[in-house]
């Protein structure tokens, strides 16, 4: 059953067309992540589907309902706001009573209920307390205790752990799809930090100027991105592109780094294109010593980074590449300002179409 | 890190003095100067050192002034009362009307949302005389002359702007995603505006409201043309104490220290709120 | 380029009316020639009070500071010849990009041709040549914390100093950018302190982290020293993500060797390993670290305990997965995919050496990784 379906969304403000053509749908007990890079139009489509903007076309269904043009306290939605947007002249209790209190709930119940649900957000024994009074952590738990505490069917969630520290957010991207599911409400989650949208979603939705750009799996958006924007925006380090041309003579190649790779004979519609291959840094294969297809490369810097090493490698003719190795086999590499030599699969190269930014695919006949 | 060396101290303090007296000093004379007749008040050279006397208040209180020509009555007390009625209903007619126009100019941007807004608070900055004596004419054709809902009316010129000003700004620092909230757990929009937008603008509504009342006690030039004897506010009324005998300036002096003091109560007992309000202090989500 | 010293340096704020804050407490540091040092801490700690010090903006209350063997705290900021490149971005608003980056260049007055080279090299290298004529009050915070940077670098002064210098950065371009900067300094052999909160820059930038918590140095080491031997538990768990695993454990010999186990919320025992003799730690009341890379996931053999996985994510190129052993929460880390999820059973390895013991009160370290397994 799907419990929100939104089609051919779009929206656009004074300063342009922020979103365009929007359709997707999610189900009860989905997450959905929206992921994009900031002023993407993320937090106005959240807030179109909660009633406090409206589309100027298309419409938006909640549990088979159309609410396109209903109000934001009929829609039946609950929301978690970015900055929390916490009622500060009242008490944290009354704060999440207050979705319950609209509708009207008798006292005795409302606060079992919100009893309830502040036990299991760790927030009990600060209900008491008036908003400032409370950490980062308690506010971010209590705006989401007022979203969950009328069993929403449709739970959105703004970015909420953007504002918590580094540690805390670690500990709740753990906690919450636990949480969430046992809400069983469809949720869209809308975050700029791509970890936490492939730990957190079903399906992600990468949003880029106004349109859903790829719409896949969280492995299948990392492994088989749609274009090199999308590439870009998954991984840390970022993805390698480095610009290459493909030949066809027999069996495919691209030449990269000025070493010929070989491709699949797949690519050959492509051939003579201006191609930009990605590699990720986890696929470069960095040595001390020369071996065979390996290239020379300088070693300009070593910055490690939890277990592994990131390696700074310069290029002959100024090409910059990243590398990631495992902490044991960086401390090979000192401080850096050596030679190494630079190997990778063909396999794992990416190509992309230098023109238009997608990724082209081998052909299978 | 800055060390403010003991000459320094003493400059400035002597400095404030000087200008604490400078402004102080008309106030404090006319507290002295209604303690005193008027032979003592024209003395000179004029002394800081009499017989106080409570004469003049208790021709104020009793409404009956008695002078070398005969007695006259005084109407102190009904102006007093006057004052009050003008400025407390001008207030909270203003408020009424006001807080929630502030309220739409914050949250709504419509076109020509600026230009209103500004037409509206120009009204404070235009010369009352300017519109003196069309507005004479009107109220005679409306027969609003010497009427209380007539200065009420008027007196929206003053409170009015006042009111959309301070608390447009105050309703703009609340966060807008609050009353989102608060929408989505589902209120409605008056309940949100009783019960989230009004409760977090209540200082800068206190403050807008009491200054509102400052200026409009303050008032003298529309109740003069406006109103007849009967309706004047203390500030026309202090006018009666030229008489035909002589200047009183006994009464004149009491009348001033009675006028002034419910309004200089207010401001220092409120002048936290006024601070705050007059810099939009920031309420945030 | 010089040698950075902090002899004993504190600092006391005496706000009126108030209680005296101590900022900084008895701090000594010294930097070597061309070293990169980080200022690493929450807010609050004192990185930032420290950082102005040196720069002479806030009066040294105890101790001295020495550039190249000269004391330098009682110098005014303009007589220190060092470079700094402030958190609030600090750029003059008049001027263009361009004219902010080579302002100091300036009044060294060099060849302008030169000046103009080394401006758009250092543009390059941050990224911000697109705007070089444009004025700071247009540009997104990120490109004004990066033209401030450019302003600094550019003058390779003597000591750098850079509070937070990519906080605003986009996540895509942190990685590059980082690369890029710690070239340029190593290249040029810059002596630079930095200040950040985020201990993933401390440690990529670093060739040694200061830890810093209320005023106090808590430790003072290579990357690899603070992650291998963290002198106690605060800096055991700010540095690290995911943050390493912590136990309450109690110790007890068992034959010739101690049996150490690790402890569940309510005190039972949730997993035990076996360590040779310790006497100096035996009966003490100590908490049990493990870093979540170095817990062995599905190890065949012997398992230490069976966890009950909570939680399985794939980020592409490494997996978080977080168990639940007799009611502690535990998280591992590993570099391939684990196909179990929620509620499968996994057997679950904590090898000896990536064992660390803290005393449970006073948080300091006992041990570091505990004989050969």
């Amino acid at each position: 059953m799907t419990s929100l379906e939104l089609r051919n969304i779009s929206k656009g403000f004074k300063s342009g067309k922020v979103l365009e053509d929007i359709s997707l749908s999610v189900k009860a007990g989905e997450i959905v992540v929206v992921f994009g890079p900031s002023g993407t139009g993320k937090t106005v489509l959240l807030r179109m589907i909660a009633g406090v903007h409206y589309p100027d076309t298309g419409s938006i269904a909640i549990d088979g309902e159309d609410v396109t043009d209903a109000s934001p306290e009929a829609r039946g939605v609950g929301m978690a706001f970015q900055n929390f947007a916490l009622f500060p002249h009242f008490s944290t209790f009354e704060n999440i009573a207050s979705p319950l209190e609209a509708r009207e709930t008798p006292p005795a119940k409302l606060k079992e209920q919100v009893g309830a649900i502040a036990r299991m957000l760790k927030i009990d024994h600060v209900l008491g307390h008036a908003p400032r009074e409370l950490s980062n952590g308690q506010k971010q738990r209590t705006a989401l205790a007022r979203a969950l505490v009328a069993q929403p069917k449709v739970l959105l969630l703004d970015d909420p752990l953007r504002n918590v520290d580094a540690k805390l957010r670690y500990e709740m991207r753990l906690e919450l799809p636990r949480l969430l599911r046992t809400f069983n409400a469809a949720v869209i989650y809308v975050t700029q930090d791509y970890k936490e949208a492939m730990a957190l979603g079903d399906h992600i939705a990468v949003l880029r100027n106004g349109r859903i750009e790829q719409w896949a799996a969280p492995g299948d958006v990392y492994r088989e991105p749609i274009s090199v924007d999308v590439a870009r925006l998954f991984g840390d380090p970022t993805i390698n592109l480095l610009p290459c041309k493909l030949e066809i003579n027999g069996t495919g190649s691209v030449t990269l780094l000025g070493r010929r790779a070989p491709v699949s004979g797949a690519y050959a519609y492509a051939a003579g294109r201006d191609l930009i291959a990605g590699l990720r840094p986890e696929h470069v294969v960095v040595t001390e010593t020369a071996a065979p297809d390996a290239i020379p490369f300088d070693l300009d810097a070593v910055m490690p980074v939890n277990v592994r090493s990131v390696l700074y490698l310069r290029g002959p003719k100024g090409e910059e590449l990243l590398a990631t190795v495992g902490e044991t086999e960086a401390a090979k590499f000192g401080r850096g300002h050596r030679k190494v030599w630079v190997r990778f699969a063909p396999s794992d190269l990416l190509l992309f179409d230098a023109a238009s930014g997608q990724r082209i695919a081998p052909q299978v006949h | 890190m800055n060390q403010i060396s003991t000459l320094e101290r003493i400059i400035r303090g002597v400095l404030i003095a000087l200008v604490l007296v400078f402004f102080l000093f008309p106030i404090f004379w006319i507290l002295l100067m209604s303690f005193q007749n008027n032979d003592q008040i024209l003395r000179i050279p004029p002394s800081l050192f009499f017989e106080p006397t409570l004469q003049n208040y208790l021709a104020l209180l009793t409404g009956r002034l008695e002078t070398t020509a005969g007695n006259l009555d005084i109407a102190f007390m009904r102006n007093l009362g006057n004052s009050l009625l003008l400025s407390t209903c001008s207030v909270l007619l203003s408020l009424a009307l006001g807080v929630p126009a502030a309220y739409a100019f914050a949250r709504y941007k419509f076109r020509l949302g600026e230009n209103i807004a500004f037409t509206l608070l120009s009204f404070r900055f235009a010369p009352p005389l300017l519109v003196l004596l069309p507005l004479s004419l009107f109220f005679k054709h409306l027969h609003l002359t010497d009427t209380y809902i007539g200065l009420i009316w008027v007196y929206q010129l003053i409170c009015l702007p006042l009111i959309l000003w301070i608390v447009r700004g105050y309703f703009e620092d609340i966060s807008p995603d609050i009353e989102h909230a608060y929408r989505i757990s589902g209120h409605g929009w008056w309940k949100t505006f009783r019960k989230i937008a009004i409760p977090l603008a209540r200082p800068g509504i206190a403050a807008a409201g009491l200054l509102a009342f400052i200026f409009a006690w303050n008032n003298f030039i529309f109740a003069l043309i406006l109103a007849s004897a009967s309706k004047q506010p203390v500030t026309v009324g202090a006018l009666a104490f030229v008489t035909a005998s002589g200047i009183q300036y006994g009464q004149i002096a009491a009348a001033i220290v009675l006028s002034v003091t419910p309004t200089l109560l207010l401001a220092l007992y409120a002048q936290r709120y006024l601070v705050e309000g007059l810099s939009l202090g920031a309420v945030k989500g | 380029m010089a040698q950075l010293v902090l002899d004993s340096v504190s600092k006391t704020y005496r706000p009126r009316g108030k209680e005296p804050v101590q900022a900084v407490k008895r701090v000594s540091l010294d930097v070597k020639d061309g070293e990169i040092v980080a200022l690493l801490g929450s807010s609050g700690c004192g990185k930032t009070s420290m950082l102005r010090m040196i720069a002479g903006f806030e009066d040294v209350t105890e101790g001295a500071i020495r550039i190249g063997g000269k004391e330098i705290h009682t110098l005014p900021p303009a007589q220190r010849d060092v470079a700094m490149a402030f958190e609030g971005y600090s750029l003059y608003p008049p001027l263009k990009v361009r004219e902010n980056i080579g302002f100091a260049l300036l009044r060294e007055r060099g060849a302008s041709a030169d000046i103009e080279k080394r401006v758009k090299h250092i543009a390059e290298l941050l990224e911000i040549t697109d705007i070089l004529d444009r004025y700071p009050t247009v540009i997104s915070a990120g490109q004004q914390q990066r033209t401030s940077l450019a302003r600094a670098l550019i003058r390779r002064a003597p000591v750098s100093l850079l509070d937070e210098p990519m906080s605003q950065l986009e996540p895509q371009l942190r990685a590059i950018l980082r690369a890029r900067l710690k070239d340029y300094l190593i290249e040029h052999k810059m002596t630079t302190v930095f200040v950040t909160h985020d201990q993933t820059e401390a440690i990529a930038l670093a060739d040694r982290i200061a830890v810093m918590e209320k005023g106090e140095l808590q430790q003072f080491g290579t990357p690899a020293e603070i992650k291998q031997s963290p002198s106690n538990l605060f800096v055991a768990s700010f540095i690290g993500e995911p943050p390493m695993n912590i136990f309450d454990a109690a110790i007890a010999p068992e034959g010739n060797a101690t049996s150490i186990s690790g402890l569940g919320p309510s005190g039972q025992p949730a997993f035990r390993l076996k360590a040779p003799a310790a006497e100096a730690i035996n009966g003490k009341r100590v908490r049990l670290g493990i870093r979540p890379h170095l817990i062995e996931i599905g190890a065949n053999g012997s398992a230490d305990a069976t966890g009950k996985v909570i939680t399985n994510h794939w980020l592409g190129d490494q997996s978080h997965i977080c168990f639940e052993i007799g009611g502690c929460s535990v998280v591992g880390v590993t570099d391939k995919p684990i196909g179990a999820r929620a509620g499968d059973e996994l057997p679950v390895r904590f090898p000896l050496r990536a064992v660390h013991l803290f005393d449970a009160e006073s948080g300091r370290a006992l041990a570091h990784g505990l004989g050969q397994r």
